[in-house]
């Protein structure tokens, strides 16, 4: 008797476990607000395209933020997402780094060769077919309407016909598509590319663009999305000393490692833009030194030496620094106030990525900006991690659904990972 | 008289503010009315609610219940569009007293054996706050040995001495990814040990009318050298070492109640309690690793809780010689502050709900069944620490049943 009085208990409680669930309200349903997301095409770099870890491969290109909006606007009334993805066989794109050992703490990168898209030694295979994502790693304001960079432009080229390469501009590629809704993050490389080379010009990809000259092309660009009447975010351009590149080999740490081999060591030695000098935490150091093998080297220690300073290309030093700066708050009040004049939402990522510097917890994780560990960014140090385009995709969502009173539902980034760590 | 006294109780300032992870099973007849009855020498279980009305119980007593507890949490993360829910997890809060003493004696002795802390959560290893938390059991059980004495023939005391033996096992995701994607996880499981008391004062008036003043003292439970166990890629095993232990404490919160029961006929009595449970000692969740690296230090995370407090009304009627008939209504302030809510405790402002009947074939035997069910107001969310942000909606629904014998 007892113990069937207990099994209908127990019997009872599991019915109400089927039952009687909690129920949360979601306010007025989800609505496309002002907007229509029924055709999107996002316009952009490499981080539109998904670039990640040096790289654009199928798994970066799956999770590149346009992709993972597409997916959230779906649920307002969004269309299918097209995207110029890497068949399976050839997955792996361009090749990419991977972490293939951590060694004291310090990461060994190694090159994926395997599965490789190339028809040749510069060039990827074709890619034919409608495209929506229209992400091209290395894009720039200015290139975007130099017509002889989409053949030498390996990306660009794969999305051409062969009479298109080298005759069509990104800026003519990108329109007669009719979409109802676009995003636009473009610029980071006019500022980036010359940053990149620790500040030196020496071609196309590495000039710094001119603020009149940005300010005329972006309104091109704005122009020609908006044509229509279409309605669009856009993405301002983060501070290119908020990504790991720049924050991960320091002089201290130089001059620490130094010190541990020969204690006489007394400062780093760079050459700027003017002169040779002392380095100071001031100046910042590109993450490839790291692995570049050459600090310390030969019969005059490489950059321990006034007489053998680090090279130009390798540091953005603090009046570099001072510069760039100066060119991508130009070009973000360019954006800002374009946009403005359109009724366009505005994705601050410059605010946001300089929040992501300092650490911010989001789900129970603490992104922050930390090679490696910080999750958001990838093993290039520029580019963003699965888990960095779910946070960059909210961003835009919540500028989008701010602007035009949508209700896109925000992603879980929890589904996204971080770097891959070796299991071994 | 009663209606002045009655008026008294509801203008005395609300110490406002009771849950957290606090159960409230520790008596099938109590618990049918809403977890009142510290005014009432209605049982054994009064071992628990009122040490000073023990001596009081005309008969000797065992009895042991058990209440199955469904707590039933969902989880909106803001902006989603997804209702995400806790396991389906049935924790087992029991009881068990015994009162024993010489007929007609001016002293009773008992012990009681209860639940009066503990938490059974598992959002499972896939959800949104999975960094946070994916599961917690918590198990506080303490064992009371009561001593009551007769000061007159309308005034108790008594006093217990409690020893609380508790069990936790708390895991979550980490947020470094193997080359599959899938992430680590941690696991925290150790017990600990913990002493307090437990005293009472009955009072019943030339009215009939029986006043309890009641204070079980805070348990501070310590754990010492519990496993902790990481689930990492290989390269990150030199930071999180394996066979790794750690020290925690966890203040469970002293209470203070003051109750009265009235007799509204021969047949019905109504009880009011008023609790005030000392949550502010808990303003930390710290663990101390025995080994620490660069990338595991020891934590400290705020909880930074408020008092907490409840207000209880239950009605007890005796339908026949045999049978009884109980319900009860009452409701709980959360200690937990805006900025604090975690998915551990996701614990906001409650409705409680009882009934219960009792049935007594005989003068020695007694069965009694309880329904218990609490609504947590809904609650918005975003936590300071973990950055954990959406809505909390929780019900919990717990029957009860137990055994007595009466000699």
């Amino acid at each position: 008797m007892k113990k069937y009085i207990l099994n209908s208990l127990f019997a009872a409680v599991v019915l109400f476990a089927a039952s009687c669930k909690p129920e949360i309200e979601t306010p007025a349903g989800t609505t496309a607000g002002q907007a229509n997301f029924s055709k999107y095409i996002a316009v952009g770099n490499s981080l539109t395209a998904g670039f990640a870890d040096g790289g654009l491969y199928l798994e970066g290109q799956k999770v590149a933020y346009p992709n993972l909006l597409a997916t959230q606007m779906a649920t307002v009334g969004g269309g299918a997402f097209t995207s110029p993805f890497f068949a399976d066989a050839q997955a792996n794109g361009s090749g990419y780094l991977t972490l293939s050992a951590l060694v004291n703490g310090s990461p060994t990168l190694a090159n994926v060769t395997t599965n490789l898209a190339y028809r040749d030694a510069t060039h990827l295979a074709k890619y034919t077919g409608e495209v929506q994502n229209l992400g091209i790693p290395g894009m720039r304001v200015d290139l975007a309407f130099a017509a002889p960079y989409s053949a030498a432009n390996m990306y660009m080229e794969r999305l051409l016909s062969d009479t298109q390469v080298g005759t069509t501009t990104y800026f003519q590629f990108i329109q007669g598509r009719n979409h109802s809704f676009f995003s636009l993050w473009l610029g980071n490389n006019d500022a980036l590319g010359w940053a990149t080379n620790g500040g030196v010009t020496t071609d196309a990809t590495n000039v710094l663009t001119d603020k009149a000259t940005f300010s005329m092309l972006y309104s091109n660009l704005i122009n020609a999305l908006t044509a229509g009447g279409q309605k669009g975010v856009v993405g301002t351009i983060p501070d290119v000393t908020a990504v790991p590149y720049f924050n991960t080999v320091t002089v201290p740490a130089l001059l620490a490692a130094a010190k541990a081999i020969n204690p006489t060591a007394v400062a780093v030695f760079i050459q700027t833009g003017t002169a040779v000098r002392a380095a100071t935490s001031e100046d910042l150091i590109r993450l490839p030194f790291q692995t570049a093998g050459l600090f310390g080297t030969g019969a005059i220690p490489y950059g321990l030496d006034p007489r053998n300073p680090i090279a130009n290309n390798w540091v953005l030093d603090k009046d570099e620094i001072i510069r760039v700066k100066d060119y991508v708050n130009s070009y973000n009040s360019t954006i800002k106030s374009l946009a403005n004049s359109k009724g366009l939402a505005v994705a601050d990522t410059y605010t946001y990525l300089n929040m992501v510097k300092a650490g911010i917890p989001i789900q129970g994780i603490n992104i922050n900006s930390a090679f490696i560990t910080g999750g958001a960014f990838s093993l290039d140090g520029v580019h963003l991690t699965p888990r960095g385009n779910a946070v960059i995709a909210n961003l835009f969502i919540d500028a989008i659904n701010s602007k035009y009173n949508s209700t896109i539902p925000s992603i879980d980034i929890t589904k996204y990972r971080g770097v891959k760590f070796p299991d071994k | 008289m009663r209606k002045l006294l009655l008026a008294l109780l509801f203008s005395a300032p609300l110490w406002v503010l009771g849950q957290g992870f606090q159960v409230n099973l520790q008596g099938q007849k109590q618990i049918g009315m809403a977890g009142a009855g510290s005014a009432l020498a209605l049982d054994e279980a009064s071992v628990f609610f009122n040490p000073g009305a023990v001596t009081f119980l005309e008969k000797n007593s065992i009895s042991a219940g058990v209440n199955p507890l469904l707590f039933k949490s969902a989880f909106k993360q803001n902006g989603s569009n997804i209702t995400e829910n806790v396991k389906n997890k049935i924790a087992p809060p029991f009881e068990a007293y015994a009162v024993w003493g010489p007929k007609s004696n001016k002293w009773k002795l008992g012990l009681g054996v209860y639940t009066p802390f503990g938490g059974l959560v598992d959002w499972g290893n896939d959800w949104s706050g999975r960094y946070a938390l994916t599961s917690l059991n918590l198990k506080a059980i303490y064992f009371q040995p009561t001593l009551s004495v007769k000061i007159s023939d309308r005034i108790g005391i008594g006093a217990g001495f409690v020893y609380n033996h508790g069990d936790v096992n708390l895991q979550r995701a980490l947020p470094v990814n193997y080359p599959d994607g899938r992430s680590g996880h941690a696991t925290l499981e150790g017990t600990g040990s913990g002493y307090g008391w437990n005293a009472g004062l009955y009072i019943n008036t030339l009215s009939n009318i029986t006043f309890a003043v009641v204070h079980k003292s805070k348990v501070i439970t310590k754990l010492e050298g519990g496993s902790a166990t990481f689930d990492v890629p290989e390269s990150l095993r030199s930071s999180f070492p394996a066979g790794n232990t750690f020290n925690a404490e966890l203040p469970l919160p002293s209470t203070t109640t003051l109750g009265i029961g009235i007799p509204l006929s021969k047949s019905t009595t109504l009880a009011f309690d008023a609790s005030w449970v000392q949550w502010r000692i808990y303003e930390e969740l710290a663990f101390d690793y025995a080994v620490n690296t660069p990338a595991l230090a020891d934590t400290k995370s705020a909880r930074n809780y408020r008092d907490g407090s409840s207000f209880k009304l239950g009605v007890n009627h005796k339908a026949s010689g045999k049978v009884s008939l109980r319900a009860g209504v009452g409701y709980a302030f959360s200690p937990v502050q805006d900025g604090y809510v975690t998915p551990e405790a996701p614990d906001a402002n409650r409705y409680i709900l009882s009934a219960g009947v009792g049935y007594a074939p005989t003068s020695r035997f007694e069965v009694n069944a309880s329904f218990f069910f609490e609504d947590v107001q809904s609650r918005k969310q975003k936590n300071i620490e973990t950055g954990l942000d959406g809505t909390f909606k929780t019900l919990v629904y717990a029957p009860g049943l137990s055994l007595t014998y009466k000699w």
